[in-house]
């Protein structure tokens, strides 16, 4: 089908819609956004050419609602569906009603999602595909003492995981045999509850590795290229917080290898579209094959910023059925490139979310430095969605260069409103070990023991209590001449006080 | 002229301001800097501190303590009293040790603004016993131990001097 798009629909908001919306503009097709009551006035509603309403705040009333969608799509007659990431982007039944209702498809095909979205059945594909995978075993949840026989051959620590996991549910590291049974069944349960799949299988538990993931293009002329890698090993609960290409550990040869490794499974599954293979590797850099991710990563701008691609370009052409319009030979790295997701968490108090109104919002600007952004000043942060609110891609010629810029971007940065992840970025950009690339995906758990981030120099301590003691007396002077407020959550007037004071010096003058 | 103590991550930086021409003057424990002070908006401020450019952006919740401020990329949380109560708190502060005197006074002039015991309530470690206003600043006085309320001194509303009983414990 060499069906050009003339128009797109954008399953999803914040930053990514946007990231959407701009590959369409920059390819001349028209963009159509969709938004649930607390999204009314969101930035994507803003920056898309038609905006259509599919329902109330909670994504399952909204962004999950496949039929809203559908007619949304129906009604502004779009050629094809975008579902960015999260949401339905993998959801196999959405892909398949796309195509059904004769809508195309953002992604790869509804079998191919369903497989892949399936661990046991990726596991399988990588092993036939000849992937390494970490040693690993199936077995019957019934019978415990087979599957304990089993554990013990795959050697202690274990990781008991769901088939049908995702975000670290249904996951359970089990130090030893004593404590299998108990793990295995709290694992299934979990994972029944939240997949409706209660499958488990056992991995061999691995010490401190590393997550290292390779970006592939794949038409539907049997072409498929690999983009290199990117270190994602800074995670909290298993969600990514720093991704970077390439990785300090990945060489010439060894991106070769893994590279060729990820073509081999998209081949073996017959895989179409942009897609992430994600390996772990270990502390000898033997890499594993962990999934496939069938969908537009987060962290694609740190790919895009190293090759010079546009990933979301790439993904429409393929849509359109139209061949790579790169071979392997052409892709070459340049330079290095560092994501920091900025998220609305307090990272001191275990990442919790964070919501409200952005009273002041700066991204950062200058050479090397891009924001994907989901908000502007003034926008709502709600409650119901994901807490990423954008997402700073830094590049530079090479690490050291990079990790200069993006301190210097976070400090350029300026978000009040809602807490943010931004001080968190701004000491791992001063962390020794994160500098020489020592890290691993318990980075975060080791170095910073009770979310402990904070690193001051006495310089920065000393203004910080300058500017403390000048709020308070500014504050003090003006509640004592004004009403006081209940709810004072926003700081002060500082003017108040100098215009007070500079009269009292005018009349003094007198 | 105001003095504050202000605590930042277990430093503590005693400071006293002064204004003039226009312009700040923050004396940290003897040694002066300068600082021009330019508004910004909302909670937002410019401070050239002896030439040092920093934007600040200071958060607090009313009459909390703990102020936030956002700077260099960096959230540093800080602690600011005022000075004077600040001695008071810590010299006259409610403690369960026996050897500690159970009668709380004021060690400066203000005005009571709240009380939030009445003789015989029983209070827990970090209670709000009651408001004083002082040096132009609310300051919360908080029970440091556990204790019963013997008897109640101050009014609110009403003015105290220094040396006047406030609150007994038994």
């Amino acid at each position: 089908m060499d069906t050009g798009i003339k128009k797109l629909l954008i399953a999803n908001r914040g930053e990514i819609a946007i990231r959407v919306i701009r590959a369409c503009r920059d390819m001349g097709i028209r963009s159509v956004g969709v938004f649930s009551d607390c999204d009314a006035t969101a930035f994507h509603v803003r920056m898309v050419d038609e905006a259509y309403h599919i329902g109330p705040p909670p994504s399952t009333e909204s962004y999950l609602v496949q039929d809203k969608l559908i007619e949304v799509a129906r009604k502004a007659g779009v050629d094809a569906i975008h579902p960015g990431y999260g949401f339905l982007a993998e959801n196999a039944s959405f892909a398949q009603r796309c195509a059904d209702e004769g809508l195309l498809f953002i992604g790869p095909d509804a079998a191919t999602i369903a497989m892949l979205g399936d661990k046991l059945q990726a596991r399988k594909a990588a092993l036939e595909a000849g992937l390494p995978v970490v040693p690993g075993a199936t077995f019957d949840p019934e019978n415990i003492a087979e599957a304990l026989k089993k554990a013990d051959e795959v050697g202690f620590p274990v990781l008991v995981k769901a088939a049908a996991g995702g975000g670290g549910k249904g996951m359970r590291v089990v130090q030893a045999a004593d404590q299998f049974a108990q793990a295995v069944r709290s694992a299934s349960n979990e994972a029944a509850s939240a997949f409706g799949d209660g499958r488990v299988y056992i991995e061999r538990y691995l010490a401190r590795p590393r997550h290292i993931e390779i970006q592939i293009l794949c038409d539907r002329h049997g072409n498929s290229i690999y983009l290199g890698e990117r270190e994602c090993s800074i995670q909290r609960r298993h969600q990514k917080l720093i991704e970077e290409s390439p990785s300090t550990i990945v060489d010439e040869d060894m991106r070769r290898r893994m590279g060729t490794a990820a073509i081999k499974i998209a081949r073996q599954t017959g895989y179409v579209g942009a897609g992430t293979v994600e390996f772990m590797v270990d502390e000898r850099r033997e890499y594993y094959f962990l999934e496939v991710n069938t969908r537009l990563q987060v962290e694609h701008p740190v790919t895009e910023m190293v090759t010079g691609l546009d990933l979301v370009k790439a993904q429409i052409d393929i849509a359109e059925g139209k061949k790579l319009a790169h071979t392997q030979e052409d892709i070459k790295l340049n330079g290095h490139a560092i994501e920091c997701r900025i998220c609305a968490e307090n990272p001191e108090d275990n990442f919790i979310p964070s919501t409200g109104k952005l009273k002041n919002y700066r991204i950062p600007a200058g050479p090397g430095v891009r924001v994907d952004s989901g908000v502007v000043i003034f926008s709502e942060v709600p409650i119901y969605y994901d807490p990423l609110i954008a997402k700073l891609i830094v590049w530079g010629k090479d690490r050291t260069e990079a990790i200069r810029r993006t301190r210097r971007a976070l400090e350029e940065y300026r978000v009040s409103g809602v807490d943010t992840t931004i001080g968190f970025h701004r000491t791992i950009m001063d962390d020794e070990k994160f500098i020489k690339g020592d890290i691993s995906t318990r980075f975060l758990e080791e170095e910073y023991p009770g979310h402990k981030y904070s690193r001051l120099t006495d310089d920065l301590r000393e203004t910080a209590a300058i500017a403390s003691a000048l709020h308070t007396f500014v504050f003090t002077r003006r509640i004592n001449v004004a009403a006081r407020p209940r709810d004072y959550r926003a700081g002060s007037r500082w003017s108040e006080c100098h215009r007070r004071l500079n009269l009292r010096n005018f009349q003094g003058s007198r | 002229m105001p003095r504050y103590l202000v605590n930042v991550e277990g430093h503590e930086y005693d400071i006293e301001l002064k204004y003039r021409s226009e312009k700040y003057y923050a004396s940290l424990s003897g040694r002066e800097v300068e600082v021009s002070l330019h508004e910004l908006g909302e909670s937002r401020a410019l401070m050239l501190i002896d030439g040092n450019s920093y934007e600040v952006d200071v958060r607090s919740n009313g009459y909390d303590r703990k102020k936030v401020v956002f700077m260099k990329g960096m959230e540093i949380v800080t602690e600011v009293e005022d000075y004077n109560l600040a001695t008071l708190r810590k010299t006259a502060g409610i403690d369960t040790d026996a050897s500690v005197d159970r009668m709380l006074t004021a060690s400066m002039p203000g005005l009571v603004v709240d009380v939030k015991v009445a003789p015989g309530d029983a209070v827990s470690g970090g209670q709000t016993v009651l408001v004083i206003e002082a040096m132009k600043m609310e300051n919360i006085i908080k029970a440091r131990g556990d204790g019963v309320v013997k008897e109640v001194y101050a009014r609110a509303g009403t003015s105290v001097e220094k040396g006047d009983k406030l609150v007994e414990f038994e």
